[in-house]
């Protein structure tokens, strides 16, 4: 988009910096500030005090070597996954596609106990395999790497699989054509033509999965066992009362996401490719001909769907089970319907419901907004060092667990700033909404960037020569062809913020309670089914949600 | 070729307007209810409770408030105690909570130490021990928690559970015990606090204490995250024994209707007091002191006493009128409590780095 006239060019610069002076640079200045701090003064001492502890340098390496793995795993499962479902059509084909989606309908909390329910050492699983095979002592325990890894990449491969599926549905299929009718094999395709194609897909993904993992805190903390990684010290050193040192050790954390930001843009530079121009060729889903490979496809979809929705399913199971009766039998031995009686008669159900409805919609719709402010004018942007500026800074919330975007945006708003004048964020409805915003519009950002690094320049381009205004070309051109990317990404956005509870915990107000909370307090009284009700009710709220953009996504979609 | 591209351009067009409309109409609804549902303001008195509570014993005390109160519009911000902690200290300069009601009494002195807490003397400030309230009136103590050795009735019979603290050293136990992780409870700090001041008191230094952890760490199955996950585990039998405070264990075996028991330990055992403070600065002050003495009437202690396993502080309660259990008695382990909160988070440092996990190593 090279002919942005001056006027738009800084409205969008305006909006751009504006959020990023207020969400990013502002709270997070403070934070910077304090880790450099020792006794009153400037000094480095705490970065020195946590260089000379053993455990925090290896929560350091353990946090880089389980985030690399989580990637290389969540590839691994979602790349195949997004091919299977986006290029070929078999029997089934639309409800596995939807089904492979189902980690991303999984609350926290509820979703970390239904797995547990599920693959936990006394769980669903370990239970069948034992009494199948007369064992003394179940075949497993949940805990240490391999437990940890399994989490990460059950909740974090959609990242792959929907960004991926998202970019599948955006590449040239003439190209692929072209290739074919020189003589080209599948493989040869698919290394030089598809995932060339694909790179900025798989490097958003990759990214967004790097990044979730480090913050990752809650599987590291149940799953875990006597692994330790950095989000687990920043915990313990603020249990402890040691704030320099939960500091110092998150500017750490942060600066690693970053630096992987940085490599990672370094290789999306060198793989830089703009689909030519959509001519000929509308994508098609090639239907599996001989019969064997459409029952090979079948039976892939069948055995990845049914293994990713069993914790939905056991979560579903839990909801209906009666509390406190399922103690060593496989399945639950009673089951009831008065866990959701229990919390449907509670007067503070459906606003807790409508609370969290309305602050991710909120959240997810000004990130979309704002996402197209600031993929615009990336792409204006002549200089590569103010380009990757941008986005390095785009990226900070994400790199940040999400309770230290809820302390440093609750440190800079809590009183009279000189920001906001007298307005006090904190304590009023507004604060999740904004919180929400800052830590997932990252994800629509990538996701939108994405697809618009793959749209061909001349397009918008010859609709200027034809005499479209800045504004027609944006709404008839740039937009329908990001719009899959768009849509995926805030729907990312917003069902992730359905459930969020790390950040909300610390600064939600009684006007703006949202589920996660009431889930929480569920569990923290025993009731699991409660807990797990509340959780199926949040999930079809989620689905329904899916089923909604699928369809926008599809209507969008050229 | 040409016609139906035509057509599916417009009808791309369409569809996008169309989805451009609809986000727009939710984002306007969703507004819309935002307004409504703050507008709603008739309550001419206010009062916002924080509170570590369940929604069980909370909608019960609240909802019998309301009743005695209409013109009260009581709010309830339920998180853990020591999210409590944080966010009384965040909002130092803004208070927004009236009431802080139920941690440990090591909290609630934190607090005070730190100059959160208001002064409030209650009616019935003369009827609970000195050790059961702030010398200077900041917090007053509620319900107290003896701590137990909590076992899985089905898989330990009564009289091989262990009696004592030492017993669960046992190595018959050995990757049986499931111990709750200490660093962010109030219950699990106390008790390895306990066994690290028995060993300063009876020698000077914590290093007997230290290698009591260890051992017990040979033994420990698993650390939980927190205890719903652990009384859950236990109740599965992951593992057999753990160490849990006396309420729970009551609730879970008979309200929950989990197969758990408990040993009181013979050699004594540390009580922890659940209390009740007043935030500084509150913005409801009057209010929150009216719902103070109205969740420590002897009224209001014998139903939390009756219904929700807890029990009452107050000394001057008709001990009839509790449940059995409560009035059997048990040795109580002095404890000093302003070493174990000022040295504790040095103590649980050192497990954290040198004995977690390590004992199954060798």
């Amino acid at each position: 988009m090279p002919s942005l006239r001056p006027s738009p060019r800084w409205i969008l610069l305006l909006i751009t910096l504006v959020v990023l002076l207020y969400g990013v640079v502002y709270p997070n200045v403070d934070t910077i500030a304090t880790s450099l701090h020792h006794d009153g003064h400037w000094s480095p001492a705490n970065y020195l005090a946590l260089l000379s502890q053993r455990l925090a340098l290896e929560a350091v390496f353990t946090s880089i070597g389980v985030s690399v793995a989580t990637v290389i795993l969540c590839a691994l499962v979602g790349i195949p996954l997004a091919f299977l479902f986006e290029r070929y059509s078999f029997p089934g084909r639309n409800v596995f596609a939807t089904l492979a989606a189902l980690p991303l309908v999984l609350p926290p909390l509820v979703g970390t106990v239904a797995f547990i329910f599920l693959c936990g050492e006394s769980g669903i699983l370990a239970r069948v395999v034992q009494r199948a095979l007369h064992l003394q002592e179940p075949p497993w325990s949940l805990r240490g790497w391999g437990a940890l890894l399994l989490f990460h990449t059950y909740t974090m491969y959609p990242f792959f699989y929907v960004l991926a599926g998202a970019g599948l549905r955006r590449i040239d299929a003439g190209l692929a054509e072209a290739g074919r009718s020189l003589g080209a094999r599948p493989l040869r395709l698919l290394f030089k033509i598809v995932l060339p194609q694909l790179t900025p897909s798989l490097i958003a993904a990759g990214l967004l999965t790097f990044m979730t993992s480090m913050a990752s805190f809650s599987a590291p903390l149940l799953f875990g066992g006597n692994v330790r990684v950095l989000t687990l010290e920043i915990f313990t050193a603020r249990q402890r009362g040691d704030q320099p040192m939960a500091l110092t050790e998150t500017v750490i954390l942060a600066a690693i996401s970053l630096v992987a930001l940085l490599l990672f843009q370094r290789y999306e530079g060198t793989r830089k490719f703009a689909a030519a121009a959509m001519k000929g060729a509308a994508r098609r889903y090639r239907p599996l001909g001989t019969g064997s490979t459409r029952l090979l496809a079948f039976i892939v979809g069948v055995i990845c769907s049914v293994g990713l929705a069993l914790p939905v399913a056991t979560l579903l199971l839990v909801s209906f089970a009666r509390d406190g009766q399922w103690t060593t039998q496989t399945l639950p031995p009673a089951y009831t319907l008065a866990n959701y009686s229990r919390i449907l008669t509670q007067r503070s159900a459906g606003e807790v419901f409508l609370n969290s409805l309305s602050m991710s919609a909120i959240a997810a719709l000004a990130a979309l907004l704002w996402s197209f402010c600031v993929v615009t004018l990336s792409m204006t942007m002549k200089r590569r060092v103010s380009r990757r500026l941008l986005s390095l800074l785009v990226l900070v919330p994400w790199a940040l667990p999400g309770t230290v975007v809820a302390v440093s945006i609750a440190e800079a708003y809590g009183e009279p700033s000189l920001l906001l004048g007298s307005f006090i964020l904190v304590g009023t409805f507004w604060i999740l909404p904004v919180i929400y915003f800052l830590r997932f519009m990252p994800l629509v950002v990538r996701a939108l960037q994405a697809s618009m690094e793959q749209i061909d320049p001349s397009l918008p381009e010859a609709a200027g020569s034809l005499g479209a205004t800045w504004w027609q070309r944006f709404w008839r051109v740039t937009l329908p062809l990001a719009g899959p990317g768009a849509i995926a990404g805030t729907l990312l956005a917003f069902v992730i913020a359905l459930g969020e509870y790390v950040a909300s915990v610390l600064v939600f107000v009684p006007t703006n309670r949202p589920v996660s909370i009431a889930i929480a307090s569920e569990l923290r009284d025993f009731n699991l089914g409660s807990a797990a009700a509340y959780g199926v009710i949040l999930m079809a709220m989620i689905a329904l949600s899916m089923i909604v953009a699928a369809r926008l996504e599809r209507s969008a979609s050229v | 070729m040409h016609l139906p591209r035509k057509e599916r351009h417009a009808g791309d067009s369409r569809s996008q307007a169309g989805a451009g409309t609809l986000l727009l109409a939710t984002l306007l609804i969703t507004l819309l209810l935002v307004a409504c549902s703050s507008g709603k303001q008739s309550a001419t008195h206010h009062l916002l409770i924080y509170t570590p509570h369940g929604p069980d014993l909370l909608v019960h005390f609240v909802a019998r408030y309301k009743a005695a109160h209409p013109e009260t519009e009581v709010q309830v911000l339920d998180i853990g105690s020591r999210q409590i902690l944080e966010r009384i200290r965040a909002e130092r300069n803004r208070p927004q909570g009236d009431l802080w009601w139920g941690a440990a009494h090591t909290t609630f002195q934190t607090a005070a130490d730190d100059n959160l807490l208001a002064t409030y003397r209650p009616t019935w400030a003369d009827k609970v021990p000195a050790s059961a309230r702030d010398s200077q009136d900041r917090w007053y103590g509620t319900y107290e928690t003896p701590e137990v050795i909590v076992y899985n009735s089905d898989g330990v019979t009564a009289a091989e559970a262990p009696r004592d603290w030492d017993d669960v050293l046992d190595p018959k136990w050995r990757d049986k015990i499931l111990i709750r992780n200490p660093i962010p409870s109030d219950t699990m700090r106390v008790i390895f606090g306990a066994i690290i001041w028995r060993s300063i008191k009876d020698t000077g230094s914590p290093e007997k204490g230290y290698d009591w952890l260890r051992r017990l760490d040979t033994n420990v199955h698993e650390y939980t995250a927190d205890g719903t996950f652990m009384m859950q585990k236990l109740a599965r039998r992951e593992g057999l024994i753990s160490l849990w405070d006396m309420p729970d264990a009551r609730l879970f075996k008979e309200q929950k209707g989990l197969p758990v028991a408990y040993n009181i330990p013979t050699s004594g055992t540390p009580v922890v007091t659940e209390g009740i403070a007043i935030v500084r600065g509150a913005p409801h002050e009057d209010e929150a002191r009216r719902f103070y003495e109205f969740v420590t009437t002897t009224e209001s202690l014998v139903q939390a006493a009756q219904k929700f396993y807890r029990m009452p502080v107050r000394t001057d309660i008709d001990r009839k009128q509790l449940p059995p259990w409560m009035n059997e008695p048990f040795t109580r382990l002095p404890l000093d409590w302003d070493v174990l909160r000022q040295q504790g988070d040095d103590w649980l440092r050192y497990w954290d780095t040198e004995i977690r996990g390590r004992g199954s190593r060798h």
